[in-house]
């Protein structure tokens, strides 16, 4: 890990700045922090290495081009980054057409994980969460998060009425963010 | 219409983009646009689907990938990135944005209010020109009367003298200074032999040598209506005089004055 990093909001705007100016070390500070969370995500959701890859050079390459998709008022770069790459390993799972220019997605979350150790508790509290759920609520998010499917298609592969899927999905979520607050 | 909170699963679905229901998807499309609590419950949603994403958490990329990016950086060619504005549904919209819905209810309430006054002026300036227009109509009328009586010759005409006295020559002058329009009328005039003519003189307020004002003739009758404009426009005149001159005119006086002003 590069000894420049940081981890305040203050020096992610500072970052995503440089990069605005074309300074490649600090692209390559931000791809030392976050590669980590946006190829396991992708992994997950294509279960390839390779596919993996490719989405991780997809979301950085998209980041170097047009970094002011990214609102650092608005939140931390790890879980827009993480998001952007579920939304391209999806894209890419289902066979559509990846948008040219990474979308603006307003994610507030604070949570950081940029600390190390801030990280795996982030990460602990989730799996902890996530593990409370039973067990096919949990696989309702998974479906719907990972494997990219729509709520109709939820329905049909898990034989819940449909307004059963989006209450659940709906709670699991909230769930979530309980456990942050 | 459903209350926001009937939207509350849907947002959910809506967050993770597994709403697949177009029509659901675009009612609320149309909600969100005007519901702020939506919203903001859509933003948090997409955070809550960011923690999930923490879950898969655990497995590094290769090494090679992060030299594969760095070179492709350094292919692409250097700029500088401009900030460059968009606006995305859940996201806070700039001040300006905010408060363009009350700006521009001003800027028509007040054109609105500049308008009736505007339809107000013009509408009491049409009167003014409409009541003009009569007015200079009515005039034009009595003017056109005065003129046609005044030129047909077949009309009995009599001037009234005392009498005791016998008919005298009489010339009448009007003249408008704004325009150097000069109006002549005459009875009684003595006829003259074909070689001379009368010529109206005015004698400029200024002092100046007298300006020719036109020749004229007596019909039979001894009577002249005659129709002046200076050659030099607008003049002001003092009096007017009438000579008897060579047949054509004379640029100045060469006779005595048989007309001057009366008194």
């Amino acid at each position: 890990m590069s000894g420049t990093q940081v981890s305040s909001q203050k020096d992610e705007v500072a970052l995503i700045a440089r990069i605005r100016e074309g300074d490649e070390s600090a692209m390559a500070d931000v791809y030392d922090r976050h590669s980590g969370i946006v190829y396991a995500v992708a992994l997950r959701v294509l279960g390839n290495t390779s596919a993996a890859e490719d989405v991780v050079q997809e979301v950085f390459l998209q980041l170097w081009r047009n970094p002011q998709a990214f609102n650092a008022d608005r939140g931390r770069l790890a879980p827009w980054l993480a998001v952007i790459a579920r939304n391209r390993a999806i894209d890419l799972l289902r066979k559509r057409p990846m948008e040219e220019d990474i979308a603006e997605l307003p994610i507030s979350t604070g949570v950081n994980l940029e600390d190390q150790a801030a990280a795996r508790i982030a990460v602990s509290k989730v799996r902890g969460v996530l593990a409370q759920l039973p067990q096919d609520q949990r696989r309702l998010l998974e479906m719907a998060f990972f494997e990219g499917m729509t709520h109709t298609e939820i329905a049909g592969k898990t034989g819940e009425p449909l307004g059963t899927v989006k209450t659940r999905i709906r709670s699991g979520l909230l769930a979530l963010r309980k456990a942050f607050t | 219409m459903k209350d926001h909170t009937e939207y509350a699963d849907s947002l959910a679905l809506y967050a993770m983009d597994a709403l697949d229901n177009e029509r659901e998807r675009a009612e609320l499309r149309q909600h969100l646009g005007s519901c702020g609590e939506c919203r903001r419950e859509l933003e948090a949603l997409r955070s809550d689907v960011a923690l999930l994403a923490l879950s898969a958490a655990g497995p590094q990329p290769p090494q090679r990938s992060r030299e594969r990016l760095m070179q492709a950086i350094a292919a692409e060619p250097h700029h500088v990135h401009k900030v460059k504005t968009r606006f995305v549904l859940g996201r806070l919209q700039p001040h300006w944005l905010r408060v363009a819905p009350t700006v521009v209810t001003v800027l028509v309430l007040i054109a609105c209010v500049a308008l009736v006054r505007e339809n107000l002026r013009l509408r009491t300036t049409r009167d003014r020109l409409a009541h003009e227009l009569m007015q200079q109509n009515s005039e034009f009328a009595l003017a056109h009367e005065v003129m046609q009586m005044m030129q047909d010759p077949s009309l009995p005409r009599m001037t009234l003298v005392s009498a005791k006295t016998a008919p005298q020559p009489q010339i009448k002058t009007i003249y408008q200074p704004r325009k150097g329009h000069v109006l002549l009328m005459a009875n009684n005039l003595p006829q003259l032999p074909d070689d001379k003519v009368y010529e109206l003189w005015l004698m400029p307020s200024s002092g100046a040598a007298p300006m020719p004002a036109g020749t004229f003739s007596p019909d039979q009758k001894g009577s002249v209506l005659m129709l002046h404009a200076m050659e030099d426009g607008a003049v002001e005149a003092k009096a007017f005089a009438v000579t008897i001159e060579p047949r054509g005119g004379s640029r100045a006086p060469t006779m005595p004055i048989q007309f001057a002003p009366a008194g």
